[in-house]
């Protein structure tokens, strides 16, 4: 009787064999060892030290400048222009060529893609139909008021509502200065914009704090680090400048154009001015994980690190329905506000719906966005989509981005077949819409201001606006987890042209996988049954 | 009664090995798939999926080197001499306690039809497994250098998942005719120590 440990293996055969069996087990732990690579250097640290660093990169000391003294006279923008000019004598040239300035765009060798040209949006509708003067209170110059504002005359630039430090300096209408602020203070004390500077315009976009953006309101100025990690002061406290690099006053990051890297290659902030990245300072390889890391040719970093937009105190607006709008109470205007304080209706501006922690709308983004002008005809979709965002799977520069979904009712011409620029902030008896709510004498109005076509036939239509959320990253901590999108109803449930493993799960593959299953243990069983009533093995 | 040795210490590690790691996968895919409970969280399922897919593929390449260096190959070359008086055994015969048709050898274990189940198994479905997981793995890099369409990816996932569903049934039949030994557990016992001691009948000399 042979003996079981074997008879056939020669001594050197098992001695190979032993040595195989090692590597067999070395391997897959090299592997495991890949995966759980090193972290990447988080460069936290360095911004943090870069931010307390940058008090100390100013080489002058602006009070003691005696130009700076002034005085100036109360609300005398220019005078302190001018001032300005005396050293930095290119500055006003270099912020004339930018859209700060210009409040225009070309895009694809199209005019007019601007605030202060014929672009259409979701909130405020136009400027154009004579609302320039209340507008242009965050236009970066002194004066704007109708469309003879002199776009070239260098003292009309607004020096200080980027470079204040105080925190004082405050516009009014056409952009003018508060006449209470102490110009020659203000201008003594001049430096690098910070939150607060860009914040003045940015935080209050669509007419008043968080109403636009969703990602972007003045909490942000006090937020705790969960809020926002780069910009909270308990988290790496960046400036906005620290992305949107900026050179000869042409600051990075234009939406019109193109906001972002759409590759997300690793350039360091300023390489590219008028695209940033995340990979510019987190690489494009951030996570210990392979899997992780190669997501990112087809998701965009904010998809995962932004489950929420509005996380602050203050809420978005996500619904705007001027179709309602112009209903008054004895004939004067009125508004309406939910508990928390926030207007459901307003006879301006109809009814509106505000939100917090809003799960962003997934949609496939090249960093183009296709927008509406008032000169172009409407788009064929309905709901009208004013700016739908370009990409697809198939295209390479694409990622799956988080959006902020804006739906509105607005005016517009179904004759011409246009969109329309009614004259709406003005007092009563001017047609202006806020002040005598007639509609349709502040569309005429409106468009002989912008000098455009009006049929006098009006009506309103559903529109519908995107907008790329790309702040408020949260902590990693937060980040959303795989199953929140690789599940069958989970957050990409909508977004098309691809498989994605754990949400598209056809019914006919598990009928028949299961079936294969069900009918073996079926077959097994009866014939293991009939076996044991044969009372045999 | 004669203990003949069936399996070797390679080949019973092998097996086992294989088993775990089959299993394992079974649970991580089917979990990914959102058809299981969660079990260890999706992130955590994939990548013990990925590193158990590495792992086995090792053991299969130190396998294949096994089974050439030592002959056993040969085990799996399919015939049809009594391949009628198998299936007719496992119909019929089985169950009036008939002889089993075939007499087991050191170098020819298996009968008729254990070697094309074992055979397809390692020819077929495995390779299918394979091929399918590493493309599926490599598929956004393949995507996005050669411009794949998506639909490949579908393809790609659905010949792996129909793989997956044939491995469970497999099991189960495997599983179940393991009881079909000598005894219920005669076979089993075989693949864990070695041998079997088999009935004088049930074994035929080497001629």
């Amino acid at each position: 009787m042979p003996h079981p440990s074997g008879k056939s293996s020669p001594p050197r055969m098992r001695r190979i064999l032993r040595f195989l069996l090692g590597l067999l087990v070395l391997l897959p732990l090299s592997v495991c060892a890949q995966e759980a690579a090193p972290p990447a250097p988080s460069g936290h640290g360095s911004f943090t030290a870069a931010h307390a660093a940058k008090a100390r990169t100013q080489t002058a000391d602006h009070s003691k400048f005696k130009i700076l003294k002034g005085p100036f006279k109360d609300g005398d923008g220019p005078a302190v222009t001018r001032a300005c000019l005396t050293c930095h004598t290119k500055a006003a040239e270099q912020f004339m060529a930018t859209s700060h300035w210009t409040w225009n765009v070309a895009k694809d060798g199209k005019d007019g893609y601007g605030k202060a040209t014929a672009l259409v949006n979701n909130y405020c509708l136009t400027i154009v139909g004579g609302n320039t003067e209340g507008c242009t209170r965050c236009h970066a110059g002194y004066g704007f008021k109708d469309k003879t504002f002199d776009f070239t005359r260098q003292e009309n630039v607004d020096c200080l509502v980027c470079h204040d430090t105080t925190g004082d300096y405050e516009k009014e209408r056409a952009g003018m200065p508060n006449p209470a602020i102490p110009l020659a203070e203000v201008a003594q004390k001049v430096g690098s914009p910070t939150l607060k500077n860009c914040g003045a315009c940015h935080f209050f976009g669509g007419g008043a704090n968080a109403t636009k953006h969703g990602d972007l309101d003045d909490t942000i100025l006090k937020a705790p680090r969960a809020e926002d990690v780069h910009m909270s002061r308990q988290g790496a406290g960046m400036d906005c400048i620290d992305c949107h690099a900026s050179t000869e006053h042409k600051v990075g990051g234009p939406n019109y154009v193109i906001p972002a890297d759409r590759r997300e290659q690793p350039k360091f902030p300023g390489e590219s001015i008028s695209r940033m990245s995340c990979a510019a300072c987190h690489t494009n390889a951030p996570h210990a994980s392979y899997i992780l890391n190669r997501h990112y040719l087809k998701v965009a970093c904010q998809t995962c690190h932004i489950p929420a937009f509005a996380r602050g105190e203050r809420p978005t607006n996500t619904f705007w329905d001027w179709a309602t709008s112009g209903r008054l109470k004895d004939g004067r205007p009125y508004e309406e506000k939910d508990a928390n304080g926030w207007p459901t209706y307003t006879s301006m501006r109809g009814k509106m719906v505000w939100e917090r922690n809003v799960k962003p709308t997934y949609i496939w983004y090249n960093g183009n966005l296709k927008f509406t002008r008032l000169t172009d005809p409407l788009p064929a979709s309905r709901p009208v989509v004013l700016n739908p965002a370009e990409g697809s799977y198939r295209d390479p520069n694409a990622k799956i981005w988080p959006f902020k979904f804006h739906e509105a009712t607005q005016p517009y011409d179904p004759v011409n077949n246009t969109f329309v620029a009614p004259f709406t902030d003005g007092p009563p008896g001017t047609g202006a819409y806020w002040g005598d709510w007639q509609m349709d004498i502040a569309i005429k109005k409106g468009m002989e201001t912008a000098g455009l076509p009006y049929s006098g036939k009006y009506d309103y239509i559903r529109t519908t606006m995107l907008w790329p959320i790309t702040h408020m990253v949260a902590p990693k901590e937060q980040v959303l987890k795989c199953t929140e999108c690789h599940a069958r109803k989970g957050r990409l449930a909508e977004v098309q042209g691809f498989y994605l493993i754990g949400r598209d799960r056809g019914f006919g593959v598990d009928f028949i996988g299961f079936a294969v299953i069900i009918l073996t243990i079926l077959g097994v069983g009866i014939h293991g049954v009939i076996r044991y009533l044969h009372g045999r093995h | 009664m004669r203990r003949i040795v069936l399996y070797e210490r390679y080949e019973r590690f092998w097996h086992w090995a294989q088993a775990l790691l089959i299993i394992t996968m079974m649970l991580t895919g089917f979990e990914i798939r959102g058809l299981l409970p969660q079990l260890f969280g999706f992130q955590r399922a994939v990548t013990v999926h990925n590193v158990l897919a590495v792992t086995l593929l090792t053991l299969i390449v130190f396998t294949i080197f096994w089974h050439v260096t030592t002959g056993e190959w040969r085990q799996y070359i399919p015939t049809r001499k009594f391949l009628r008086e198998m299936v007719a055994f496992y119909l019929t015969g089985i169950f009036k306690g008939a002889p089993h048709p075939v007499k087991k050898h050191r170098m020819a274990k298996l009968n008729p039809l254990q070697r094309l189940a074992y055979l397809g198994f390692k020819v077929l479905i495995i390779p299918v497994q394979i091929t399918t997981g590493a493309l599926y793995y490599f598929y956004p890099n393949l995507q996005h250098s050669l411009a794949w369409s998506p639909s490949a990816l579908w393809f790609i996932a659905v010949v792996h998942v129909l793989g997956a569903f044939g491995l469970v049934a497999f099991l189960f039949g495997h599983v179940y005719l393991t009881t079909t030994g000598h005894t219920p557990t005669t076979n089993i016992k075989a693949m864990i120590v070695g041998w079997e001691d088999l009935p004088d009948d049930e074994y035929f000399e080497e001629t």
